[in-house]
Formats: C-alpha cells, structure tokens, sequence
C-alpha cells in the first residue's frame, strides 16, 4: 500500500497542494510516472494520516494482523521491510514444541542507500526551484551542523 | 473550512522546501516521528480514498485479515 502524502519538494512542474483535486491530480501523475503498482490512497489536505503516523516523507510501517505497529522506519529500505516481513512472520508461526512466540520490541539503527542522481532527478521533474531550495537547505543543515 | 484549517492546511503544504527547513519544520517532522506510536502500539485508524476508483478504503479491514505494509511518500 502506498500512502500520498504532501509534496516533500514542490516546483513549478510538481507544486504545493492548494486543493484536493489538485493532490489528486498530483497523485494520479506520480502513480502514471513511476509505475506504482500497488494499491495508492490519497491522505486528506490536511495530512491528517501523515501526523498520525509521524510527518517523515518517505516512512514505512508494517501492521501486524489485529492492528498493531510491528515496524517503523523513518526512510525506506525495501530491502530492510523484505527482511523483516520475513523474520516476523517466520518468527510468529515457527517455534519448538513447548515454547510458545511472545512479542518483544526493538530499536535499531540502520543504513540505507539512496541514489542521489536519480534524487536529483526527481527533484527537477518537480522544477528548477525545487533543485535550487534543496540546495538551500543543504546549506542550512551544513550552518546546524557546524553550531 | 475554518481560519484555523486553512491555516494548518497551508503550512503542511508548504510551498517552498528551503523556508521550510528555516522554520525548523524539517526537525519538527523528526520530532512528530519519534512521537508516533512506537511498536506493540495499537495503529491509527483511517478511511482514505483509493486512487483509481475512488473507493473508500479503511487501514483497519486491510490489516483483519494480514499484516499491512504502507509506505508513505510523494514525487520526490
């Protein structure tokens, strides 16, 4: 499943959304354009789902069947979703006559690859000022960073 | 729709990504993250349309019968 939330960089291409018809309208050029294949719901103006679940652009959550939060991640790692799909599910269903599964809970840094070309790519489908206010920003982290 | 709600609907949508991160929103989001339910947690339920066919679909049917996975994201 995947959520729509804001736009992270609008542009002059790809802009802020003023409207639901026009998240919509935006919704429906990124699922044409990328090539999502999974089911996509579209988040309220508001972004009422996006504040719930914790405002980062580009989360993951897993729900275990019943509705509780078995995984979240600040940025996405496929990889690293596959790789814990795998354990939880395996870990719930395999276990030694006489034991029985009990939920723990962890907290783990992790690394991810991102691929910055084709980041910037994306950023310049959004529009030149979407580039420009990225590189903006990156001065801002580099000013945080330096205090 | 109210003052108060297209007052915080403009500021989640914000136009411009650098002023955002001026503003400290960028760390704020961090913030919000860390805020959220952590795991064991019951999940916020919602009813969001689907892309396509409109149909409303709720977080809560999806996850009776399987484990959900929902990324979250946009055009960048």
């Amino acid at each position: 499943m995947f959520i729509y939330t804001r736009e992270a960089h609008p542009g002059e291409n790809v802009g802020h959304h003023d409207s639901f018809e026009r998240k919509l309208a935006c919704a429906k050029l990124l699922a044409g354009e990328a090539g999502i294949g999974r089911d996509i719901l579209v988040d309220d103006l508001d972004g009422a789902m996006h504040r719930a679940y914790g405002l980062m652009p580009n989360m993951t959550w897993v729900i275990s069947r019943g509705g509780r939060v078995a995984y979240k991640a600040n940025w996405t790692s496929a990889a690293n979703v596959e790789a814990f799909l795998g354990r939880f599910l395996a870990g719930r269903a395999g276990h030694s006559p006489g034991t029985m599964p009990v939920m723990y809970e962890t907290q783990q840094a992790e690394f991810r690859y991102t691929d910055r070309k084709r980041f910037m790519q994306h950023l310049a489908r959004n529009g030149p000022r979407a580039v420009a206010e990225f590189e903006k920003a990156q001065q801002l982290w580099a000013e945080r960073a330096a205090t | 729709m109210g003052e108060a709600d297209r007052r915080s609907i403009a500021a989640y949508n914000y136009p411009r990504f650098d002023e955002y991160v001026a503003a400290g929103g960028d760390t704020a989001d961090e913030d919000a993250f860390r805020a959220s339910p952590w795991a064991g947690q019951r999940a916020p339920d919602f009813t969001l349309p689907r892309l396509g066919d409109g149909a409303q679909v709720s977080l809560s049917g999806l996850w009776q019968s399987r484990p959900l996975v929902m990324e979250f994201g946009s055009f960048t």
